[in-house]
């Protein structure tokens, strides 16, 4: 059978995967970036683009080194330099000699290239985007307990442990039957975690740029670092919430486009790009919310996130609500960053005994 | 009669700073030496010097570690905190100087600022992936001068019209004054020019964004140099206070963690640690595509503990940054 690559998007990479099964095709997709990956990517990538760029770029090559002959990536109109990405990724892998062939996953026409060139039967289709969409629910289903677990966990290393054991399962589920019924049992597997009740973690937004809020490779694994810090995180990147604002369902949920948009509006009035007006909205939410602080991730030199982080620096002014900004690239020191997480959670510590008192 | 003491040890890029307190918060002893690549070594030695200057009735009580080599310490003393060093310094300054409302620390390699308002931490930034502004820079260009550091900062007092030197990057800072000097610039003129260059890069990149309030304390090792003393002075037309024990704030901040805690027994191994070989071994976890190198510490066949592990599955005896 022929493979198809799919760039790593954290745990929702097992729902992709699920996705391309009508194309009778292997997906041929892991979870997070290595540093193999990363070292392929940066060597073939220029210096100044974004590091989703280079770790995609690393991952197609990976992929066409061992012999995949097909890969997808989003290139999407209206978001950032990201809409140019597979066109430079598919010369960047003619020039080094390979065949693998990008599709682009973005608006074109009514039917993506993607599916006119596998053709699959309409049944088919159905029943994949049905078993993905279920899949990507599940994935954040776990995750948000597994945020809120790993705060209170006695034992250091629990939550992350039963985390993969339903993402395994989550993997191994073939139909939706199967797929809903492992849904239903997660809640009760994760209240079998040991935890301490009385505790009262700190709850910090994380938001910013998707695919590094999403590749625990690429953050130097945040949510856990966090989560042993005794951080209760909420990532604002769901694909769930995604999904349901690019296919316009739920117009009336506080996380569809309109509602964002109505949100950010007395300090960004237009898109700027990417992400980057939503990190604007959920940095109002941690506030309305009462959040102890908020992390805002970006590739360094990502243009849309860079954009509003004066206007965060406003909002943090204006809602006295403390913000780190974290900037990722392939030379981040996974030390320097450690110091400032434990540093930024002393100070919102700090300001909770302060407010109390 | 025994005293109880408590022990902040500081371990950068450059030095190993050690500070002995009493349950008064009295100094009873510092040590600021040269790390000279060897973390665990200049820990032992720094150990040694202090078990010969203090008296034998000090009862250690408590231990806290800080700097980048803060877990490898820790888990090599007996740490009973390991603290970052934006939150030691901080104490620190804060127990000398309460009223302070911005604190300036240089060190080796990290430049920090930190933002306090009412006695408390409320932001911070550090140097991200430029090294022009620290005390790395200013040791390499007083060797390449033949000055010791401490000519270097009384040489630039000597100036009355510094040279402007261009200090976004260290290696086109270094190629300029090779130029200056050429040229026939005076040696003290260029010297000042540097320590205006490094102040100025310091307060336009690190400190972007932040609100700048008087009182200012600046610390960590470049604080004794006395050009850059003069270029804060002047850049800021306010005059920054230099801490008492500035040059060894982060221990001393550690320190006062350490005696803040108060453990019930300590988990300090005691001075015997400095006579023991104690080693480090490297292996590479393969559970995960992440392959961290991870780093166990060994004294002889014991454990002492590991770090390095981007998940959290690695590190045992080594305790976490923060009380939960």
């Amino acid at each position: 059978m022929t493979a198809l690559a799919i760039p790593p998007w954290g745990n929702y990479s097992i729902a992709l995967a699920a996705s391309v099964e009508c194309l009778r095709v292997t997906p041929w997709s892991t979870r997070c970036t290595t540093p193999e990956i990363m070292k392929l990517g940066t060597d073939a990538s220029p210096e100044f683009s974004c590091l989703a760029f280079k770790a995609t770029t690393g991952y197609f090559i990976k992929a066409a080194m061992e012999g995949v002959e097909y890969g997808v990536m989003v290139n999407s109109v209206g978001t950032c330099r990201l809409r140019y990405y597979r066109e430079l990724q598919q010369k960047i892998l003619r020039d080094r000699g390979f065949n693998l062939f990008i599709f682009g996953l973005g608006y074109d026409g009514i039917k993506p290239p993607l599916i006119r060139h596998f053709d699959p039967t309409m049944g088919d289709f159905l029943r994949c985007c049905g078993r993905a969409f279920f899949k990507v629910h599940a994935v954040d289903a776990i995750e948000k307990l597994a945020w809120e677990t790993r705060a209170r966990e006695l034992h250091t290393g629990d939550t992350t442990r039963l985390m993969n054991t339903c993402l395994k399962d989550l993997d191994e589920a073939r139909t939706v039957p199967a797929i809903r019924a492992l849904s239903r049992t997660i809640p009760a597997r994760f209240h079998t975690v040991p935890t301490d009740a009385a505790a009262r973690p700190l709850k910090i937004g994380l938001l910013g740029e998707a695919s590094i809020l999403r590749d625990s490779y690429l953050n130097h694994n945040l949510e856990e670092t966090l989560g042993s810090l005794g951080v209760e995180v909420q990532n604002f990147f769901l694909l769930g919430n995604e999904l349901a604002k690019i296919f316009h369902i739920g117009f009336r949920s506080p996380d569809s486009r309109d509602s964002l948009n109505r949100l950010a509006r007395p300090y960004l009035k237009s898109r700027v790009g990417g992400h980057a007006l939503e990190s604007v909205a959920y940095t109002l939410r941690c506030a309305q919310e009462h959040y102890d602080g908020v992390i805002h991730i970006a590739p360094t030199g990502c243009m849309p996130e860079i954009t509003i982080r004066p206007i965060l620096r406003k909002i943090s002014q204006d809602h006295s609500i403390p913000i780190l900004e974290l900037s990722f690239d392939e030379h981040s020191s996974h030390v320097g960053i450690v110091t400032r997480l434990e540093a930024f959670t002393d100070i919102l510590r700090e300001r909770r005994k302060q407010a109390s008192s | 009669m025994t005293t109880q003491a408590y022990l902040g040890i500081d371990v950068g890029s450059i030095s190993t700073n050690l500070v002995l307190i009493d349950s008064g918060s009295t100094v009873l002893f510092t040590a600021y030496r040269r790390v000279d690549g060897n973390p665990i070594h200049s820990v032992q030695k720094a150990l040694l010097e202090m078990r010969q200057t203090v008296p034998g009735t000090l009862e250690i009580a408590g231990v806290g570690t800080t700097g980048s080599a803060r877990t490898l310490i820790g888990a090599v003393v007996g740490a009973d905190i390991v603290k970052n060093e934006i939150s030691a310094h901080a104490r620190a300054a804060l127990h000398l100087h309460p009223e302070a409302n911005t604190i300036f620390e240089i060190g080796g390699q990290d430049s920090k600022v930190t933002i306090l308002r009412n006695g408390v931490v409320v932001d911070f930034a550090m140097n991200l992936i430029c090294a022009a502004g620290t005390g790395s820079f200013l040791d390499s260009q007083a060797k390449r001068l033949s000055l010791s550091i401490e000519e270097l900062g009384e040489r630039a007092l000597l100036s009355s019209d510094p040279t402007t030197i261009a200090g976004r990057c260290t290696v086109f800072a270094e190629s300029d004054m090779i130029h200056k000097q050429q040229a026939g610039h005076q040696q003290h003129d260029i010297v000042m020019g540097l320590c205006q260059a490094m102040v100025r890069n310091f307060l336009s990149n690190v400190c972007a964004g932040k609100e700048i309030r008087p009182p200012i304390v600046l610390q960590g090792g470049v604080s004794a140099n006395r050009g850059i003393r003069r270029a804060f002075n002047e850049a800021l037309q306010t005059e920054v206070i230099i801490p008492q024990h500035n040059m060894v704030m982060g221990a001393y901040g550690a320190a006062l963690l350490a005696a803040r805690a108060n453990p019930i027994r300590t988990r300090f191994r005691g001075y015997s640690l400095c006579d023991r070989e104690i080693a480090t071994r490297g292996f590479r976890c393969n559970d995960c595509p992440n392959q961290c190198e991870v780093i166990e510490i060994l004294d002889h066949d014991e454990s002492l503990g590991r770090s390095g592990g981007r998940c959290r599955k690695w590190e045992q005896g080594v305790q976490a940054g923060g009380s939960r």
